[in-house]
């Protein structure tokens, strides 16, 4: 006779984190609760009495406990939980905006719950205004966004160049190492590794007093400190190289080596296949082949939260394999440049957060004004480069921020002063045209020459009324919530209930990120990168970089997986496919983001938006 | 039990009716009921499921939450497309006796909540009948005449449907019911009525009589009172 009613057990059982209970422990909860009818004429004598834990099905409500600020919920929210957990009787003030079913839950079975480490993290989680980020500290491949420098922990094994050969290669041996690396004056300039000793010194006889110098490869291929392990595998992977020289970012003093075992170790060759496979294209019809099996090499590998978290750098490294391929089959035609140049590359695909929508942002630098030869060199080569990419289903951009446009074709004088008129006059339009160009890296060509830029504009970018601008123009978008903390819609979609997740959220991270970036003066274009190099005394806390940082891959996550599960390229991300846990998980995220927002118009802007 | 019987019996029934609707509604517990039957044809229908749930102050306590089917032996007819009973389930339900003894168990001092009592009421009253059950005096609040007392007030022509259980839920603004069962349906026309009487400015100091000019309270006796 004694039942449950279905309407009831659908919607406790599908929220966050009761979903997680078995029949047993939920029919417990249950059958010992209330269902209310919450008006502001009952309130007092329904709500607020006993200990008990609120679950809201319909209406909305606004509530403080203690001495905290009012906090809107509705739907889908819990409140008086934190009595509970405090095990304390703080007053709390409840009102309600409009009228709706709340679910009440006594005291004991609701502490019996606690048990359960899903229903523990969740609610202290909730207390504490923190985004459940259990899943992201768990994720596999974190590590790839790891710095360098935080893998390089051993003392690298080197030696000058005049060793002798013999020598050298005992210190391989005593240190079981399988490549060392050559140093002149402290700086690197070469490599030998044991393929090295057996082909060019065992096979060719050499006399084992030469210096090592004589069979050692010069001038090795390196990588940054500051950049990714994923970032050497990828270099590794696209010049097939076993092994891969580390080098200060600052000094240019070696301080390690990647190796080939290093990839195997952490068994993410199948992720890097692609770009082996790109790296090997010798035709433009070879390379837009390949280039068109990304989709569905996404859709076959890409199956968990750990897949999505690199996906973008992956398309992003192919992007530039791709670039770098395209030049290369340009140059084989016409010749090398005249002078030195840079390809750039903006926005996500410089971020390296692309997504499969996700256009061509480019732009060239040149070392120098050119001559009339000059321009329509560079002119093809773009021409060719950007229809190139097209062809390898890299869109076009609908707003011609691509190198074939001639205004993006600046030398390096022009690009300073072009950088001193955006600090001159940061208005709302000029910001809304060059908000893209803050991030960049260079893809192609002359990377010293994009860092002489880099370097000269520095100082401009970091004055505080450009700050100010930049925190001012990061406010105009909003998060998608209503003022009682509902989600808002986009009108006129397909569906009722999808957010652009990049437009409405990745976006504004970013766009925050940014700012604490150029005011410490750091030059990576990557979210998370800037995140992790912000410098110990920036205006970002630790904490909340992390909070940034967790929710960043979050909301990747979120749109990665619409992307590929319904094989489209918007990011327009249906909140009812979300799981219970999700939807909370997005809406902590976007509160968080708000907080955020307001925080860079404290910092930057002195309080005015 | 047979005390408060007796006291209908011997005609007292109209100053019960009278202190029903004189009561509070916070000293009133409510007990919504819904059946499903086996035709619209009050004389000839059987009930194959009864739901009910009780709660008081705008409050339901889901303990109180109770779902039976019943064993029957008629024809389906169409109800079970609705209702998604199959003639499997009903074999294998309890006797309509044992259903109606809790029922009856439960009476004393509730008021009824149904959406549409007339038809509801009109089966148990046969049903009573039928099994010589004895007499039982019940007061209920219908909350489709609390419906169409709110939709009269709006409109010249009550518009077709607009008094339906589901409709009814979507302007209140609550969740739609899942899938038609007896408890669904007897718990969503509670938190209905809930919102009823909170839209009719009611509140718990309020008497059920207040009610009175929206044709929604009623009484019946269902079964043979004997002599």
């Amino acid at each position: 006779m004694t039942a449950i009613a279905q309407q009831v057990a659908d919607f406790v059982a599908a929220s966050a984190p009761f979903d997680t209970l078995d029949v047993e422990s939920l029919t417990d909860l249950l059958t010992s609760a209330e269902l209310l009818y919450v008006t502001k004429e009952n309130l007092d004598t329904l709500i607020g009495q006993s200990r008990r834990i609120y679950l809201i099905q319909s209406g909305q409500f606004s509530v403080s406990a203690g001495q905290e600020n009012p906090r809107y919920v509705s739907e889908g929210d819990y409140f008086g939980f934190q009595r509970i957990l405090d095990g304390s009787d703080y007053p709390m003030a409840v009102t309600v905006e409009s009228p709706g079913l709340v679910y009440s839950f006594h005291e004991a079975p609701f502490k019996a719950l606690l048990r359960y480490d899903s229903i523990a993290t969740f609610f202290n989680g909730l207390r504490h205004d923190a985004l459940q980020n259990q899943a992201i500290t768990e994720s596999k491949s974190m590590w790839l966004y790891k710095p360098l420098y935080d893998l390089t922990e051993k003392t690298p094994i080197g030696t000058d160049v005049n060793t002798p050969i013999q020598q050298a290669a005992q210190l391989m041996t005593d240190n079981r190492v399988s490549s060392l690396l050559i140093t002149e004056a402290g700086q690197l300039v070469g490599i030998v590794t044991d393929r090295d000793l057996r082909s060019r010194v065992v096979a060719a006889g050499v006399d084992l007093t030469n210096p090592v110098s004589s069979v050692m490869t010069s001038s090795p291929a390196n990588v940054a400190s500051n950049l990714t392990l994923f970032d050497a595998m990828a270099l590794m992977t696209e010049k097939n190289i076993h092994h891969l020289p580390i080098l200060d970012k600052d000094s240019q003093e070696p301080v390690g080596m990647v190796t080939a075992s290093d990839i195997v170790r952490h068994q993410r060759g199948s992720v890097l296949f692609i770009i082996g496979e790109l790296s090997k294209a010798s035709s433009l019809y070879e390379l837009t082949r390949l280039a068109w099996q990304l989709p569905h090499y996404f859709s076959a590998h890409a199956k968990h939260a750990g897949d999505y978290d690199i996906a973008g750098k992956v398309l992003s490294q192919a992007t530039d394999i791709m670039t770098r391929k395209l030049i290369g089959f340009f140059q084989q035609d016409h010749g090398k440049a005249g002078m030195m140049f840079s390809w750039l590359v903006y926005g996500s695909q410089a971020r390296e957060d692309q997504t499969m929508g996700s256009d061509q942002d480019n732009a060239l630098l040149l070392a120098e004004s050119p001559t009339k030869a000059q321009a329509d060199y560079f002119a093809a080569m773009a021409d060719y480069v950007c229809k190139g990419l097209a062809k390898c289903g890299i869109k076009l951009c609908s707003g011609n921020i691509m190198a074939s446009n001639p205004e993006l074709r600046l030398s390096l004088e022009e690009a300073v002063e072009q950088a001193r008129q955006w600090v001159n006059a940061p208005t709302k339009d000029a910001i809304m045209h060059f908000n893209i160009f803050l991030d960049a890296r260079c893809a192609a060509g002359d990377v010293g020459l994009f860092k002489t830029l880099q370097h000269q504009r520095m100082p401009l970018l970091k004055q505080s009324l450009f700050l100010a601008a930049l925190s001012r123009h990061a406010n105009e978008v909003s998060v998608p919530l209503s003022m009682f903390q509902k989600f808002t819609y986009e009108k006129g979609g397909k569906l009722k209930d999808t957010i652009d997740l990049k437009v409405r959220a990745v976006a504004l991270i970013n766009n925050i990120v940014r700012i604490y970036a150029l005011a410490g003066g750091i030059s990576v274009p990557g979210t998370l990168a800037r995140l992790s190099l912000l410098p110990e005394n920036s205006e970002l806390s630790t904490k909340d970089a992390a909070n940034l940082r967790d929710i960043w891959i979050f909301l990747n996550r979120l749109r990665w997986r619409h992307q590929l599960q319904h094989n489209v390229a918007d990011n327009s991300v249906s909140v009812s496919s979300l799981s219970s846990i999700e939807r909370h998980q997005l809406k902590a995220s976007f509160q968080a983001i708000e907080r955020a927002q307001k925080a860079i118009i404290m910092n930057f802007s002195g309080g005015m938006a | 039990m047979l005390q408060w019987l007796s006291d209908w019996l011997s005609g007292r029934g109209q100053a019960s009716f009278d202190r029903f609707k004189g009561a509070t509604l916070q000293d009133t517990t409510l007990m919504s009921i819904d059946l499903e039957l086996t035709s619209l044809n009050a004389n000839e229908s059987e009930i194959t499921s009864f739901g009910w749930v009780c709660g008081r102050n705008s409050s339901i306590a889901l303990e109180t939450s109770a779902y039976s089917i019943v064993k029957t032996n008629a024809s389906l007819g169409q109800s079970p497309v609705i209702h998604g009973l199959i003639q499997d389930n009903i074999a294998k339900g309890e006797k309509i006796e044992d259903v109606l003894t809790e029922f009856i168990a439960q009476l004393p001092s509730k008021v009824l909540v149904i959406h549409n009592a007339n038809l509801d009421l009109a089966v148990l009253d046969a049903v009573f009948r039928r099994l010589n059950l004895p007499a039982q005096e019940v007061y209920y609040i219908d909350t489709l005449q609390l419906a169409l007392y709110e939709l009269k007030k709006k409109h010249e022509v009550i518009p077709p449907n607009s008094a339906s259980l589901g409709a009814c839920l979507l302007r209140a603004g609550l969740p739609e019911v899942p899938q038609h069962n007896a408890l669904e349906d007897a718990m969503a026309a509670l938190l209905l009525c809930y919102a009823q009487l909170a839209s009719l400015g009611l509140t718990q100091q309020s008497c059920l009589a207040d009610l009175s000019h929206t044709k929604a309270l009623g009484r019946k006796t269902l079964g043979v009172v004997k002599p």
